[in-house]
């Protein structure tokens, strides 16, 4: 990608126009924030309701940049073992046996216990040093030379320990190994971290990072986004769709329906051969958009006076 | 960085937007990015550097909104292309073509906040007065800009414009800034055109020294926004946090609600990370491996992942009598404040009889559910001794050695015995007793109280009436944890 020198508006414009060949519709708002944090250093917290496509955004951005994506999946008990490095225990104990029998040949003409010492303190520390780290998600970010993605993803679904540890890598680019020293990023990557708000981040990972909140589309960047993503649908049933979404994501509901449903449910209607919103078909494949039966329950009734509005908008 | 940028971040902190200086950095990487030129697409970005919550991105819009609205800089003459200005920080403006709010507004606005007051008011005044008096017809009429934007804010300097706190000094303000620019000659010059028959000239002059006297306006809206706002709620937080909680008006019980929310939320925060290794689950590789080198890598010590959440179990007990009951709505707050952030927090309500309130918390919203409770348990005369004997039938036999127990209540028994005893059993199974007494120490023990005789059952006994005395007693008491 050759906006970095640009001027902002057009270096936007080109981030926009580039992810739209990668077949995700953006608006300025995520535009604008690549070209921040490249320019800034800064990673991205992006937030959101499940759904809108914060995943999606880390992997465009990595088919853009033509950098690989490395993926770090947060949990509950995830620790750093799993997530920065490991040592390999294993390699370890093995080499630990096997050299053994050469420990005789390189002690051979010491004398006395304290010459055996000085000789072993020779070899330095070599079963703590990066031949034996097993490299997870954070630290391959930081050893690649070429520029990655990184994408830390449910980041509130990890403990507050966890948060900690980023923040060196979130801040400096850097991670320090206790036995080897720090290990600085050759290339930074673009860090995306994904939040559903299930928890609080805690204020010193919110300063590091830029803070991108991804709400649900409007009715016409949705139009597009179905467009791209399922191009075979007919441009009426498309509309109709899409204003049938928008409406029920105004009602009360225990889940609302995302980008991502209402593209599940443009790809169902296109599997039935549906060429117009009809109630019986509505109701049928409701269970496409809506994940809860009290949901689907309460919003049946209302299917119809739904299709009206959309077909009244869109004829 | 720019002085509109650093007016801008103060307002935003007055706004309950917290930008640290690292922050307030970025912010003006971002703007020398971007300079003033596309007010949209600069909100984007700053929106995205410096507001980090949902919330803050609110405020953000409304600050950035009010902050960049306003025409300070006076464009007598819309088609003049304006040329000098902007500021060497910005130059990148320096191309664009007028929308020229945004552009100058790091000329006109910054003066009033910075240095204004120091000078003495009175001695700038004469000064601007003198200096600016005569040119300034000469300035509306070449509409100098830049000339008039620093003669505005020089008689800002000298009308100590920063210092407006109130909406109802606007006019005054605005008043006194025309005259030290010098607005009685203009207005003289305008009349006297008008009898020698220059009613054209006059017309222009008069069209310009109204644009003027918004430009002025705006400036002054502006410093007040800027100021007056943020600080009036900073500075009632700080007296609310102080104040005596039966002294609360009701009025400020939103503000109080806010308040109390934040605190538990920072009390719990801080108390329910502690965590203690459990001796099951899945084996820790690492530490066992390391802490098993010396035995030749055999697995002789092992190390365990799984780890304990200690989440406090709290059993709170408010008095709702009528001697407490201006206190009792803000104790109650607490506790349901503290059961939206802690898991096993149970409540409990009484002033004769005694009662658990922890599903009407759960249930109802706390506007519900405090007069609720005080309408259930309370009006009737207190008699702790009841209160204790309800209260072990009801959950004696939860009580463990984790268990914390708070007491809020005066400790007046109208006479009845306070059955320490049952406290005394209390305290022997709990963790710890605290009793929250809204009383002064001094009259501890006075007339029918009785808290000379609780105190001893207590862990602590303290006096509690504002509610940063509430924050300061419990934080001490979960640092000691």
């Amino acid at each position: 990608m050759t906006f970095i020198d640009k001027d902002p508006a057009t270096a936007i414009d080109l981030i926009k126009e580039g992810f739209e060949t990668a077949g995700y519709i953006c608006d300025r708002h995520i535009a604008t924030s690549i070209y921040l944090s490249q320019k800034l250093d800064k990673p991205i917290l992006v937030e959101g309701p499940p759904g809108v496509g914060k995943t999606e955004l880390a992997k465009a951005a990595s088919e853009i940049l033509s950098a690989p994506l490395i993926r770090l999946q947060c949990y509950e008990g995830l620790d750093e073992s799993k997530a920065l490095y490991e040592w390999k225990y294993g390699k370890q104990l093995l080499y630990t046996q096997i050299l053994k029998e050469k420990l005789g040949d390189l002690l051979e003409d010491a004398v006395g216990l304290e010459q055996s010492m000085e000789k072993l303190h020779q070899f330095g520390d070599s079963f703590y040093s990066e031949k034996f780290l097993d490299a997870r998600p954070l630290l391959q970010a930081l050893q690649s030379k070429e520029k990655t993605v990184l994408l830390i993803d449910e980041i509130d679904k990890s403990d507050h320990e966890f948060e900690a540890y980023l923040l060196e890598i979130l801040s400096d680019y850097q991670i320090s190994v206790p036995e080897i020293g720090t290990i600085k990023a050759k290339t930074k990557p673009l860090v995306f971290l994904t939040s559903n708000n299930s928890r609080e981040m805690s204020d010193a990972l919110k300063r590091r990072c830029l803070h991108l909140y991804i709400p649900f589309p409007d009715a016409s960047l949705e139009r597009r986004i179905i467009q791209t993503r399922v191009p075979e649908l007919e441009e009426n049933l498309r509309n109709q769709l899409v204003s049938f979404v928008q409406q029920l994501r105004t009602q009360d509901l225990k889940k609302l329906p995302a980008v991502s449903e209402t593209i599940d449910w443009a790809r169902t209607l296109m599997l039935l051969h549906a060429d117009k919103l009809d109630v019986d078909l509505v109701r049928n494949t409701l269970n496409m958009l809506l994940k809860f039966e009290e949901d689907i329950d309460n919003m049946s009734s209302e299917v119809p006076k739904f299709i009206a509005v959309a077909r009244k908008e869109f004829r | 960085m720019d002085k509109a940028l650093a007016d801008f971040v103060e307002m935003l902190r007055y706004s309950d937007v917290p930008v640290s200086i690292s922050e307030s950095v970025d912010a003006a990487e971002t703007v020398r990015l971007f300079g003033y030129k596309d007010r949209g697409l600069l909100k984007t970005a700053l929106a995205q550097v410096m507001a980090k919550t949902i919330e803050e991105q609110e405020s953000f819009e409304r600050c950035f909104d009010e902050f960049f609205s306003y025409q300070i800089n006076p464009d007598l003459d819309p088609e003049n292309t304006q040329e000098e200005a902007e500021n060497p920080e910005t130059s990148q403006t320096a191309e664009s073509s007028p929308p020229p709010t945004a552009a100058n507004d790091d000329e006109g606005q910054p003066s009033p906040a910075s240095g204004g007051g120091e000078g003495g008011g009175g001695f700038s005044g004469e000064q601007s007065q003198g200096g600016a008096t005569a040119p300034l017809i000469d300035l509306l009429e070449r509409n100098d800009r830049t000339e008039l934007t620093m003669a505005m804010t020089a008689a800002a300097n000298a009308a100590n414009l920063r210092n407006i706190v109130l909406m109802t000094q606007r006019g005054l303000y605005t008043r006194r800034i025309m005259e030290g620019m010098g607005l009685d000659q203009v207005n003289r010059e305008i009349s006297r055109r008008n009898q020698e028959g220059d009613a054209a000239g006059a017309d222009r002059l008069s069209g310009r020294t109204e644009l003027l006297f918004d430009a002025v306006r705006d400036m002054v809206e502006r410093q007040l926004a800027l100021t007056s706002s943020g600080k009036a709620k900073q500075f009632r937080q700080d007296i609310l946090k102080n104040v005596r909680l039966s002294n609360v008006e009701h009025r400020d019980f939103k503000y109080m609600r806010l308040l109390v929310q934040r605190m538990a939320k920072r009390l719990t925060d801080m108390n329910s990370r502690v965590k203690k290794v459990k001796n099951r689950g899945h084996l820790d590789i690492r530490k066992t491996m390391r802490r098993n080198v010396a035995y030749d890598g055999i697995l002789f010590e092992t190390h365990w992942k799984q780890k304990h959440k200690d989440r406090p179990k709290v059993l709170a007990v408010c008095d709702v009598s009528g001697s407490v009951a201006s206190v009792a709505r803000f104790l109650l707050l607490f506790l349901y404040s503290l059961n939206e952030v802690l898991p096993k927090v149970r409540s409990f309500a009484f002033s004769g009889d005694l009662g658990e309130i922890t599903a009407e918390f759960d249930r109802l919203g706390p506007e519900e559910a405090i007069p609720y409770a005080i309408d259930k348990y309370g009006g009737r005369s207190t008699d702790y001794g009841r209160a204790l004997e309800d209260f072990k039938d009801l959950c004696l036999n939860d009580i463990d050695n984790r268990t914390t127990v708070i007491f809020l209540g005066d400790g007046r028994s109208n006479g009845a015995d306070p059955r320490v005893d049952i406290l005394k059993e209390i305290k022997l199974r709990a963790k710890r007793v605290i009793w929250l007494n809204p009383e002064r120490k001094s009259i501890w023990g006075s007339g029918d109280s009785e808290m000379l005789r609780i105190a001893p059952y207590c862990t602590t006994a303290q006096t509690c009436n504002s509610l940063n005395k509430l924050e300061l007693i419990l934080r001490d008491l979960l640092k000691s944890n």
